[in-house]
């Protein structure tokens, strides 16, 4: 098993979360929305897997690079 | 010397300059997971078709005679998907690739000079560390190593190609800073000098990656187009980016022929694009729906990724896409996005390959870092360059274009020879929000329900920011079905093109610098 880690693509806020830990997701499904500049941007699944790891929730500001979430692939 | 003896010494002279540097440099430079100059020059061109000069050339520098094989830089002519280019390989196991006069710098004039006059691409596959010591030691040997200025005076009469694929130091490095087009292999350098010699000389303590790794000039300094994950793939983007590429300035890029048909039905696009204006998507996916077989060429991908430039084919011709992403900043292009779009501008008139605008941006990248780079003079130079085009210019306002960003887009009167707008389009000089709180201000305020006034000028806004009113008033050419824009792009450039002077431009902006 690997592990996926999905980072922060650019600094913004976070909007929703729509995965919690334990969950099975696809690859391409919408893990949380982050919104930059007032535009939301879906942040996909980059591989399908189980959700490890959420280290965000709705209303934090990340930076680029910041972890958002881990997938068990 | 007679025929015999004659032969025999000139194969063993060849023999020698064939082994190169030796097995063991050789074994090092495979240890470090490269290719040896000859082949990498082998894997570039079509098979059989090196014509090599200068494989006698040796050091002019008495006793270095015999380390010094082809003078540690291969050069000559091949063919490329069997059109011909002038290739230079510094020889990394020659003295760790550093330059010598005589094969840097007399065999690559004499080279440069036959390409430049016939019109063949040049290609400088660059792996050292700069001038060779003790050539360039001395007030002769500096003077008689200065830049091979001969190379600057005829700017983008060929395509000058340039890779980085080992640290690279001084010359090469110069040779990417001048090139239309660099690919670098992941894991090597490139700078002015070398960190044994920044540590001499400044006490700065500093590893290659940092100083000038692949990843700091795909996202800080975009002077990088392209990344290899190894050698053999570094040439394949070379051999690619050629392929959409003409010879010289004076011809049009090759025709593809493709089976792709000139009027497909974009359907998947009404799923691509969101119904949500504040959603963002996938620029690169509409590309790809518009584009021959879906293939693009992106340049700089990872430098202000708010703007796509790429490479693409438009039933069988190549065209140069500049496209906003909304994935990254909303599509609001910075310092960088400017600076992506202005050298895109410039390489594709320069070669005859017309240009096309996606739009979908809320406006140029504010703020205060912004402003500390330069933005209104990064923006005017996007509008310098598109208002000095003479190529074909199609511009289409797929979702928002707003403010200055809708100029430098080709906007209106700003250069394109086909404007239209798919329905969804969003023009105005700010998004309706923002807009409205920054026009309407007091009237809100003073309003009974200021919730409900304010809604109301929003709604009014974005109603005034449809594509009609500027259609009706023929400020846009059309408003079209986003499904048919393939369609009309095609038969738009065959519009263009069937002057009798197919998309050649007027190349005013052949002599614009390289870096901005």
């Amino acid at each position: 098993m690997a592990r996926e880690i999905v980072a922060s693509p650019m600094p913004g806020i976070i909007k929703s979360v729509d995965v919690a830990v334990g969950d099975k997701v696809n690859e391409g499904d919408t893990l949380c929305i982050l919104e930059a500049m007032k535009m939301e941007n879906p942040i996909v699944a980059p591989a399908s897997g189980k959700i490890s790891e959420v280290n965000v929730s709705s209303g934090q500001s990340v930076k680029r690079g910041d972890m958002l979430i881990a997938i068990e692939t | 010397m007679d025929m015999k003896s004659g032969l025999e010494e000139l194969h063993r002279r060849r023999q020698k300059a064939l082994r190169m540097g030796g097995k063991a440099k050789i074994d090092r430079q495979y240890k470090r997971g490269h290719l040896t100059a000859r082949e990498r020059i082998d894997k570039l061109l079509d098979p059989g078709t090196f014509l090599e000069m200068g494989i006698l050339n040796q050091s002019d520098i008495s006793g270095m005679e015999d380390e010094t094989p082809a003078d540690g830089n291969i050069a000559g002519f091949g063919r490329i998907d069997n059109r011909t280019v002038a290739v230079c390989a510094a020889d990394r196991t020659v003295l760790a690739g550093a330059e010598g006069r005589v094969g840097t710098f007399n065999k690559e004039r004499r080279i440069t000079k036959i390409a430049l006059e016939k019109g063949y691409p040049i290609i400088n596959l660059g792996d050292g560390g700069g001038a060779r010591m003790p050539d360039i030691m001395g007030s002769d040997g500096l003077s008689s190593m200065t830049f091979p200025v001969e190379g600057l005076r005829y700017p983008r009469k060929v395509p000058f190609i340039a890779t980085i694929m080992g640290d690279c130091f001084g010359g090469p490095s110069w040779m990417a800073a001048k090139a239309d087009f660099v690919v670098m292999v992941k894991g090597t350098c490139m700078a002015v000098s070398g960190p044994r010699v920044l540590e001499i000389a400044i006490g700065e303590k500093v590893t290659p990656e940092e100083l000038g790794g692949w990843e700091l000039h795909a996202e800080v300094t975009g002077q990088v187009d392209a990344f290899a994950e190894d050698d053999e793939h570094c040439l394949r983007i070379v051999r690619e980016f050629l392929s959409y590429m003409p010879s010289h300035c004076d011809e049009e890029p090759p025709y593809v022929p493709t089976n792709d048909r000139p009027n497909r039905k974009l359907d998947e696009v009404m799923d691509i694009l969101p119904d949500d204006p504040n959603r963002s998507y996938d620029m690169h996916k509409i590309i790809k729906s518009i584009v021959d077989d879906g293939k693009h060429f992106p340049l700089k991908p990872y430098y202000d990724p708010s703007l796509i430039t790429c490479l693409a084919r438009m039933n069988g011709r190549t065209v140069g896409i500049i496209a906003n992403q909304p994935l990254f900043f909303a599509g609001a292009g910075g310092a960088g996005a400017c600076e992506k779009a202005a050298s895109f501008i410039v390489l594709c008139d320069s070669f005859n390959i017309p240009l096309i605008f996606l739009h979908d941006t809320p406006g140029f990248f504010v703020g205060k870092e912004a402003e500390r780079r330069k933005m209104p003079g990064k923006i005017i130079v996007w509008m310098e360059a598109l208002a000095l085009s003479t190529v074909p210019k199609i511009s289409i306002v797929v979702r928002k274009s707003y403010g200055m960003a809708y100029s430098n887009m080709a906007g209106t009167n700003c250069g394109a020879d086909f404007l239209v707008a798919w329905p969804t389009a969003d023009i105005s000089f700010m998004m309706p929000q923002t807009g409205v709180n920054v026009v309407y201000h007091p009237v809100i305020q003073a309003a009974k329900d200021p919730q409900a006034e304010r809604e109301r000028l929003v709604k009014q806004w974005e109603y005034q920011s449809a594509p009609w009113r500027a259609a009706a008033k023929h400020l846009l050419d059309d408003v079209i079905d986003p499904r048919d824009t393939r369609g009309f792009i095609i038969t738009s450039l065959d519009i263009l093109r069937s002057n009798g002077r197919g998309f050649m431009s007027k190349k005013c902006l052949q002599a614009w610098p390289t870096v901005l």
